[in-house]
């Protein structure tokens, strides 16, 4: 576990019964990145996150966070956390303010926090309002305001643009950039839709049945990005054997569609195996696979 | 400094809530029975219009007196007490996981034991004031009805034992807390005082009334035989462990156990 690690795991396991939550993770989150840690619902994002945050006890293996290690029960590094888990939640009876005043409290910040908080989410129109009756995207807004409050160096989130109109995630996505850029805080940020935070990552940790299975920088994510041959085709069954036949080692069907990779140059060849076989091509053109689609290809997800 | 500030956050944690004037109107609604029993055993011919009632109420051998009067509203405050301090309890405990709000105070920079201690003093304070006004709502009602057998003796005993009850009631809140812990909500812990009361009448059939927790008010306030006049000193060392046993086994859960909601 290096200096420089904001979040650092060693062998981290956490076991339920006959589930394996989370597997040996190794993770090494360096300060002043954002740090996108992916998974389709229960690879064990949460449970990780629970461990970072001291909620649950590790099964095996070891937590630092900020240099500290983390045990369940203790205070730790917390004072310099920020974090929200799973749903946004607050006490409905309270009002905005009064929610953020709990934490202020708890957490010895500043009167002024409260107010610079509730400005800096655009919370000022219902700063005075139940939390009760606020929107889900509201709540959201409120526990990130939570979250940021105490001015943390650190924060975990777990999925936080759930719940945010679009608008709003461009706005949480801007102002995560600006406290990693002007503040230097870390960010460790959780989500099953890699598209959300692709484009705001420095690294992302792909999570999937426990196992942390991989790791890309920003330029990985870009090479990841493949461009392919996509084929409307009558027949696509025969279809993919026929290209099979002619040489294309890799090609996909899915929903009535080809996806034929390592075929650019060679498009004219795709044609005429299918049209020479007698079949009907509906569309042929060249398509761009997202980042996506290589998520769901790891974690045994569609297409 | 950490506990007054955890102090302070459990009672703004109560503003606008119902349940605390719930539990108010609960516990008020004890006197208001208590003494229109005593209006109906006193005005027996006017309470015939009520029915049944009426008839109950001369059939139970009640006076209409202050000592009789007094005797009822102890074991409200002991009985109904236990129950309600339990509900009170289960509500300041449970709410946390019931709201989805635990993992918010559990990954603070506070010791976890603070929120354990300072949620036991707001339940306290909460259920002093409830017994207070409740004390005054009876003395108020009492004279309303203008009850015989009045004395400053009597009234200085009374609310000595109503006291007395309601604090037994409070050691014996700790367990329920740790329940609402263990359960992650209001139910498990109502649930089970509501079982420990069901058992504590068991245990004060079976001799052994001294010596269960939940047997030690109903015998103190006379629910079991005569009230006794002082609480033996097995019952005190019996009430201490229950009371520390609860206070320990919420920390423990809360600083050691698995805290997934």
């Amino acid at each position: 576990m290096s200096a420089d690690s904001a979040i650092a795991t060693h062998a981290l396991t956490k076991r339920y019964r006959n589930v394996l939550a989370v597997d040996a993770l190794d993770l090494d989150v360096r300060r002043g990145e954002i740090y996108g840690f992916l998974g389709r619902n229960g690879a064990g994002k949460t449970t990780t996150i629970r461990m970072l945050l001291g909620l649950i006890r590790p099964g095996g293996g070891e937590v630092e966070v900020l240099g500290s290690r983390v045990q369940p029960g203790a205070t730790g590094p917390f004072a310099r956390v920020g974090c929200l888990v799973e749903t946004a939640t607050a006490y409905p009876n309270l009002t905005v303010r009064e929610n953020l005043d709990i934490q202020r409290r708890l957490t010895r910040a500043p009167r002024a926090a409260v107010a610079e908080v509730i400005e800096l989410m655009r919370l000022g129109g219902l700063a005075e309002r139940p939390a009760r009756v606020l929107s889900l995207g509201n709540k959201q807004r409120l526990s990130l305001a939570r979250a940021l409050l105490h001015r943390p160096e650190l924060l975990i989130l777990d999925e936080p643009a759930n719940a945010l109109d679009p608008a709003g995630i461009v706005e949480i996505r801007e102002l995560l950039q600006a406290l990693v850029s002007e503040h230097g805080v870390t960010v460790f940020m959780s989500s099953h839709i890699l598209t959300e935070i692709a484009h705001l990552v420095d690294r992302i940790g792909i999570m999937h049945e426990g196992r942390l299975i991989e790791e890309l920088d920003r330029d990985q994510l870009r090479a990841k990005e493949r461009l392919y041959v996509d084929v409307g085709v009558s027949e696509p069954a025969r279809a993919v054997a026929l290209l099979a036949a002619a040489g294309f080692a890799h090609v996909e069907h899915a929903d009535g569609r080809l996806r034929v990779y390592d075929a650019l140059e060679r498009v004219p060849e795709v044609a005429r195996a299918l049209v020479g076989a007698g079949l009907d091509i509906t569309e042929l053109t060249q398509a761009h696979e997202d980042l996506e689609a290589h998520f769901l290809r790891l974690t045994g997800g569609a297409p | 400094m950490t506990f007054a500030r955890v102090l302070a956050t459990e009672f703004l944690k109560l503003r606008r809530s119902k349940v605390t004037w719930v539990t108010l109107a609960a516990l008020s609604l004890g006197p208001l029975a208590i003494a229109l029993m005593m209006w109906i055993v006193r005005e027996p011919g006017r309470a015939a219009q009520l029915g049944l009632l009426g008839t109950k109420a001369n059939l139970s051998g009640l006076t209409a007196t202050w000592p009789a009067y007094f005797s009822m509203l102890t074991m409200m405050v002991g009985i109904g007490g236990m129950l309600l301090m339990s509900f009170i309890v289960a509500y300041v405990f449970g709410r946390e996981y019931v709201e989805g709000t635990a993992k918010n105070l559990l990954a603070l920079p506070v010791g976890r034991h603070w929120f354990v201690l300072a949620k036991l003093v707001v339940a306290a304070v909460w259920w002093a004031l409830l017994v207070v006004a409740v004390l005054v709502e009876s003395f108020a009602l009492g004279a309303t009805l203008g009850l015989p057998g009045f004395s400053t003796t009597l009234a200085v005993t009374a609310v000595h034992d109503a006291l007395l009850a309601a604090a037994i009631a409070y050691l014996l809140v700790p367990i329920v807390a740790w329940i609402a812990m263990l359960g992650r909500g209001y139910l498990p812990p109502l649930g089970f005082a509501l079982a420990m009361l069901a058992l504590g009448d068991v245990f004060s059939k079976t001799g052994w009334a001294a010596w269960f927790p939940w047997s030690i008010v109903p015998l103190y306030i006379g629910a079991i035989g005569q009230p006794v006049t002082t609480i033996a000193s097995g019952s005190i060392v019996v009430l201490a462990l229950t009371f520390v046993a609860g206070i320990a086994a919420t920390i423990a859960q809360l600083r050691w156990a698995d805290n997934a909601q």
